[in-house]
């Protein structure tokens, strides 16, 4: 069944993607603008997922093809709300593509071009850990299947030479002259799903982040972790790929601090760092893990349990505190973490392989500019802001924009994943309202 | 064992859509190399997998079969992996009766994210195979009574008792010590097992009757058991209604097959 | 099972060279001339890429010259193509149930990339399995029930109620069915509201006055869920109402918003046995009358009843509450001494850790208390209560005398629940609570179709949660019930009744309540719930009788690609 209306989603993660989905089915006609080459978000990069393990790619990538294959979701990659106009039922949006350099009904995403490219740049999809060419896909399962010429990089973009790919590709994909391309669409309602970043963490200067190369962040962990990553799924120490056997989480890096960072919580870190340290303990069951904390926070669904199953059955250590500092031994680059008993003064010691700090979930960049053009309301961090968190979570200030999952606020997969189908349904309500008004 | 000189595995692999044959698709993207030996059929869930069909393959002379699916938990219809771990399990067991290595059924979990884990276990499984030789090599049995074997043991995997049971193993071992009256797994394993040895043995008992009467005795000569076992499983089959006592012949009494 | 035979068919082969992907390892002309001589292929071709518009053209091209009732690419994933081809297929007339594909690029030309030879051989095993199990394919037709457009909430709480107004004001009418005589449910005893502090029967007063005066919303209170027959669609509902009559209706959908209770803490630190221990929900009711007088020192313990052995869980509300309540006392009293001891504090997000240094800066103190050392409530003499306490971070045991000790403890299930949910066909999880299909992905679905959860009948949940989810909750059963017709794909379990013997065992096996025993005129048998059937195949591979077979993945169908892998070796 086919219904008169359709919908705006920004932002191509797992909300953007549920949202899309949902109103899809429904019967609406759904534009999913997605600014990278391919939708996933953040829940694509994750290896395993908390409380229950799962592979994280493995249940996302049906929903990212379905988004391909389903006839009413036109799939704009790589590109950009521009300019957003109108009122509830009537939306007039000017959307970007840019130009990938490939034709995308053209590609079929075979690789060769990617195979053969000169190259070689970090991938920022493995957090800068692994590499990828400057004709390249994502991820392997990149939805839209097609790859991207990285102009920055590209030895046709930066010194007119090259062109290998373009000789290769026999679908004849590659179109170096491809241009921007303004698209201008009428919604009726919009649903904004732009997620969230992570703080760089050498912010918290003591820490080292940057400077030790056994510091690594909780995303980082995730990519080194997943089979498909850069260590084909080996946990290793960057310094010299050796697998620690002894590794350190700290919590709240850059969250609920006083000053640096963020004051909030960022809500998902107690339990995905307990899912990491797990990953830790199967990969070799006899290494110890340690996780610093100031609260464990685990009020989900079966969450508690699971902490209690990396207690008792893993044998991941919790301790309650947040170190002050941590040093690095120059010669084997393994680190000394400083942990201040708040009250009674002593300050212990812990010598690790590997630190993995847990910062703080921060609004994307992208958000003020995109909060003018929608005329949406950002909170105080600069997360979009519900015109009430409690009666109507997903309604912005504006009638017919709609927000869900990260861009929010931090959140954990489950309860983006209900918001963005609560964000469909209020979508459908104002098309239907209006319809009715108009009607 | 002599590793068999130029012998090439036929390898026949069942995955599942949502993980292992994303998993294998990952392999090829991925561009990781592994041995040509093996064919894949997809199939929707590792659980649509009947045991009696893994015999088939071992029936038509294939040397080894892998079942694959999502990791346990991870299946996209939740609960079927676990029904094919007991399921491969117990034919496992009965590949065993045959004389083959149960080695030659592999049941093992690969994520879509796991392309690299996939090649390895192709890898691995071909050069396993390879150590075993092929079917007749490894039971050192010609080839029509080894299938006569493989007949009777998917008789067996076809049996609604075992069917039955292996259907309710996770209901009756779950939680067990929790309630004093549920079956542990140790005592649920053993069951299995002697059933499964009862069940193939009536199956030979039959096959190796044809259309004659024989004696005890002469059966047991013909499946090679004894002949108390043999007796128990006779009397077992004739409350079936699968043989038929037809009378005594000097001092022993004489079965027939039911039916044709 | 079907034995409908077919007419001997006519297959087609496209066999793609995906650019040099396939055809730089595969020798593809040799896997085209060796398909055209297996057995019922009439026609075989090669493509450069057939999921090009042009290669797709040239399927439908084949299709009509050739009266192709078959069509076989070899190529890359069904995973990612076959709905293309299928939908080519279809373009032209053919059943897209008679498409089958042989991967040979994923599975072959990309992995065996150094022995062509092998590769090749493959392939064209691949192709002969393919050849095979398209002989067997039937032309499927896809099961279409209609969608009865109207839900059936159960509960008449903040979650339900929202779920309702929101199906109403889309155009479906609603049933709500409260076994309270009221609506409202736990936010009828609430005083405030965290974070907002708004009144909480304000906010329901206005809620439950829009359901009330909504045209597409029924309200049945004092009222229970009696018997439900059937499946998504068309669910046939008997309510119980009061001790009078039942009332009967057909929905299409139904969503369980039965929230949770809260636990009596009965033993625990001297509740019910001195006085002045009550609990947060006692304590809101007490501040939404006025009945608080002089108080001068309030000590609130957390995790009453909750993480521990037997009930492990976080009740997720109880810290913002009793963060909440504090507050509320410190404005009523500012002098009022107020000590929280907690496990680990429970103020997630944005808005709750700013609640929690506001509350901190109003005073309140906060106490770390170890599990294993919990605190301990008496009575003094001086008739005030003591509460002693191991200070984790001091490292010293503490003694607190105070007018009023405030327990806060987790929300537990209902007793009734269990009913509900074998009527429903959905089960309950570890803790006692709704059991989601899926955790992550589909956190408001049932696995068994066109039943949903929202609100704390699926977990503690604040209100805003709560109100996401029911919104969740319309949209998932939206989509049955706006699309009036449901179709599903053809792969379904089809049972023989012939052989069935009405043993049960796939009624237990199967997770999504698809297949069901029913008495028929033969007795007790197995029947298949089309819509709801997701073609797994657990229940065919474990039928005793082996009297199940699956749709477009017969048993005839794997031997037929069994058979032809194996026919070359012997
Ligand atoms: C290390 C780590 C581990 C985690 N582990 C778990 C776990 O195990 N379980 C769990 O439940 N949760 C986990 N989480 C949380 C989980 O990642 C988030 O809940 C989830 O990804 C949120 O999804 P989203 O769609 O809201 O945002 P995102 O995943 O961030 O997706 C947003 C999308 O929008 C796009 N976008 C952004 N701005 C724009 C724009 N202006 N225009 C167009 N597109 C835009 C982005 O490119 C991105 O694709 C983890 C988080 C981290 C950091
Ligand atoms: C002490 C306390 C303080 C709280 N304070 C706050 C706060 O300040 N802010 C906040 O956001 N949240 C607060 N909460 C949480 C809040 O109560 C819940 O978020 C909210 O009640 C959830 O709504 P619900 O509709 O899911 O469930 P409920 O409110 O429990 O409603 C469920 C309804 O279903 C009915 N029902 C149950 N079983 C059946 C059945 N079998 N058949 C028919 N009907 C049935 C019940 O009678 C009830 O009316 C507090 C909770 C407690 C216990
Ligand atoms: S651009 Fe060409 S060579 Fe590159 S992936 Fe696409 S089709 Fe293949
Ligand atoms: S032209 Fe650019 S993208 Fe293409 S192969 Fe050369 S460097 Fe790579
Ligand atoms: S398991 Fe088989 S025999 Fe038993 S009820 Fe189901 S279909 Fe009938
Ligand atoms: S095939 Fe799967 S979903 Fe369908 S009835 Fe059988 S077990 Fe249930
Ligand atoms: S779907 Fe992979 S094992 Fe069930």
């Amino acid at each position: 069944m086919k219904e008169s209306g359709s919908v705006l989603v920004i932002g191509g993660g797992v909300a953007g993607i549920q949202a899309a989905l949902d109103l899809a089915d429904r019967g609406f006609r759904v534009y999913l603008v997605e600014e990278t080459p391919s939708i996933g978000g953040r829940m694509a990069q994750l290896d395993k997922t908390f409380p229950t393990l799962d592979c994280s790619i493995c249940i996302l990538a049906p929903k990212m093809i379905e988004c391909y294959r389903h006839p009413n979701i036109t799939l704009l990659t790589y590109s950009e709300v521009e300019k957003v106009r109108g009122s509830a039922g009537n939306f007039t949006v000017e959307i970007t593509r840019k130009p990938r350099f490939v034709d995308e009904a053209k590609c079929t995403g075979c690789g060769t071009c990617s195979q053969k490219c000169p190259i070689i740049v970090p991938n920022e999809f493995d957090m800068l850990l692994g590499d990828r060419k400057a004709i390249y896909m994502p991820l392997p399962q990149a939805v839209p299947r097609v790859t991207t010429i990285d102009k920055d990089s590209c030895l046709y973009f930066t010194r007119s030479v090259c062109k290998i790919c373009q000789k290769l590709c026999q679908a004849e994909a590659v179109d170096f002259d491809q241009k921007p391309e303004k698209i201008n669409l009428n919604v009726s309602a919009i649903i904004v799903a732009t997620g969230f970043s992570l703080l760089n963490p050498s912010v918290i200067n003591e820490y080292g982040y940057g400077r030790y190369k056994n510091v690594i962040t909780s995303l980082e962990l995730e990519r080194l972790a997943n089979a498909s990553g850069p260590t084909g799924g080996h946990v290793t120490r960057p310094s010299d790929g050796k697998i620690p056997d002894k590794v350190a989480f700290i919590q709240c890096v850059g969250s609920r601090g006083l000053g640096r960072g963020v004051s909030y919580c960022s809500s998902a870190c107690c339990m995905y760092a307990t899912k990491e340290a797990i990953l830790i303990k199967e990969h070799k069951p006899k290494s110890e893990v340690f996780i610093f904390y100031l609260d464990l926070r685990a009020s989900g669904k079966g969450f508690q349990e699971f902490i209690n199953r990396a207690k008792e059955n893993w044998g991941v250590l919790y301790i309650r505190g947040r170190p002050g500092e941590i040093i690095e031994d120059p010669t084997t680059k393994d680190l000394i973490i400083f942990c201040e008993h708040t009250v009674r003064g002593e300050v212990r010691r812990l010598e690790v392989d590997m630190v993995v700090l847990c910062p703080a979930f921060i609004p994307r960049e992208s958000n003020n500019k995109l909060s003018e053009k929608l005329r949406v309301k950002l909170d105080e961090y600069g997360f979009f802001k519900a015109e009430d968190a409690s009666l109507v979570p997903v309604d912005s200030n504006i009638p017919g924009i709609f927000t869900c999952g990260c861009c929010q606020g931090p959140k954990d997969i489950p309860e983006s994943v209900a918001q963005a189908s609560g964000a469909a349904a209020r979508a459908v309500e104002v098309i239907t309202l209006t319809a009715r008004r108009e009607g | 064992m002599i590793s068999q000189e130029g012998f090439e595995p036929d390898v026949l692999g069942f995955l599942c859509n949502w993980c292992s044959y994303a998993g294998a698709d990952l392999a090829g993207v991925s561009r990781f190399q592994y041995p040509p030996n093996v064919r894949i059929i997809r199939v929707m869930c590792s659980a649509r997998v009947d045991p009696t069909i893994v015999l088939e393959a071992f029936i038509r002379g294939l040397d080894g079969v892998m079942v694959l699916g999502c990791h346990l938990g991870d299946c996209h219809y939740m609960t079927g992996n676990y029904y094919t771990e007991k399921r491969m399990k117990t034919t496992k067991n009965v590949l065993k009766s045959t004389g083959l290595s149960p080695d030659r059924l592999l049941i093992d979990w690969v994520s879509a994210a796991e392309g690299e884990h996939f090649a390895a276990l192709v890898k691995d499984f071909t050069e396993r195979i390879r150590k075993l030789g092929s079917l007749g090599n490894e039971t050192h049995l010609e080839l029509h009574q080894l299938k006569k074997r493989l007949v009777a043991a998917k008789e067996a995997l076809a049996q609604e008792k075992l069917r039955w049971l292996v259907g309710r193993e996770m209901e009756l071992v779950d939680s067990a010590n929790v309630f004093e009256e549920k079956v542990s797994q140790k005592e649920f394993d053993q069951l299995m097992l002697q059933i499964i040895e009862k069940e193939f043995s009536k199956r030979r008992i039959l096959q190796s009757m044809q259309g004659e009467a024989l004696s005890i005795r002469e059966i047991a000569q013909r499946v090679g058991a004894s002949p108390r076992e043999v007796l128990r499983n006779v009397v077992s089959l004739e409350h079936e209604g699968l043989v038929l006592f037809v009378g005594v012949e000097g001092n022993s009494p004489k079965y027939r097959r039911a039916g044709g | 099972m079907e034995h409908r035979r077919i007419e001997t068919p006519k297959i087609g082969v496209f066999i793609c060279h995906c650019g040099i992907n396939i055809g730089g390892v595969i020798k593809v002309p040799e896997v085209v001339q060796y398909a055209k001589k297996l057995p019922n292929v009439v026609y075989a071709e090669e493509n450069l890429y057939t999921c090009s518009s042009e290669g797709l053209s040239k399927i439908k091209e084949g299709i009509q010259e050739h009266h192709l009732d078959r069509v076989i690419v070899a190529s890359c994933t069904p995973r990612t193509h076959e709905s293309l081809f299928r939908a080519t297929c279809t373009e032209v007339g053919l059943n897209k149930y008679l498409f089958e594909m042989a991967n040979i690029r994923d599975q072959c030309s990309w992995v065996h990339m150094k022995d062509p030879e092998a590769a090749t051989e493959k392939a064209k095993d691949l192709v002969r399995m393919a050849v095979a199990k398209a002989s067997l394919l039937h032309p499927q037709e896809e099961t279409e029930i209609d969608v009865i457009p109207s839900a059936l909430v159960v509960g008449g709480g903040i979650a339900g109620i929202t779920t309702a107004l929101c199906l109403a004001n889309q155009g479906f009418s609603v049933y709500i069915v409260e076994k309270e005589a009221k609506m409202g449910g736990m936010l009828r005893y609430l005083h405030k509201l965290y974070p907002t502090m708004r009144n909480a029967s304000e906010v329901l007063n206005q809620l439950v006055n829009e359901a009330k005066a909504s045209k597409n919303i029924e309200i049945l209170t004092s009222s229970v869920v009696k018997e439900v027959k059937g499946f998504i669609g068309n669910f046939e509902v008997a309510i119980q109402k009061g001790d009078e009559k039942t009332v009967n209706f057909e929905v299409g959908t139904i969503i369980v918003a039965t929230g949770a209770t809260d636990f009596e803490p009965v033993g625990m630190y001297g509740y019910k046995k001195f006085d002045n221990v009550i609990t947060q929900l006692q304590l809101e009711q007490l501040l939404k009358k006025g009945r608080l007088q002089n108080l001068k020192r309030v000590v609130m313990i957390q995790c009453v009843g909750s993480r521990q052995e037997g009930r492990s869980y976080c009740s997720r509300i109880c810290c913002m509450t009793a963060l909440k309540n504090s507050k509320l006392i410190r404005e009523s009293y500012p002098d009022a001494n107020i000590h929280i001891f907690y496990r680990d504090l429970q103020t997630y997000g944005q808005e709750y850790e700013k609640y929690y240094r506001e509350v901190q800066e109003k005073g309140v103190k906060f106490i770390k208390y170890l599990p294993e050392k919990p605190p301990e409530v008496s009575l003094g003499e001086n008739g005030k209560l003591n509460v002693n306490v191991y200070h984790s971070l001091i490292n010293k045991q503490i003694e607190i005398s105070a007018d009023l000790v405030v327990l806060s403890t987790p929300l537990i299930q209902h007793e009734d629940a269990k009913e509900l949910s074998q009527k429903l066909k959905v089960p309950l999880g570890p803790s006692g609570f709704f059991l989601e299909a899926h955790v992550k992905l589909r956190p408001v679905d049932f696995a068994t179709d066109g039943v949903f959860v929202c609100g704390s009948a699926h977990w503690p949940a604040d209100v805003g949660e709560s109100i996401s989810q029911a919104y969740g909750a319309a949209s998932r059963a939206s989509i049955p019930m706006s699309l009036k017709r449901l179709h599903t794909e053809a792969l379904n379990a089809l049972v023989d009744e012939e052989i069935c013997s009405g043993c049960g065992l796939c009624e237990l096996t199967c997770p999504f309540a698809a297949i069901r025993i029913e008495e028929t005129k033969k007795g007790r048998k197995a029947k298949v719930i089309a819509a709801s059937c997701k073609g797994c195949g657990a229940c065919g591979a474990g039928c005793p009788q082996m009297a199940i077979s699956m749709q477009h993945f017969t048993d005839e169908q794997l031997l037929a690609q069994i058979a032809a892998l194996a026919e070359v070796k012997s």
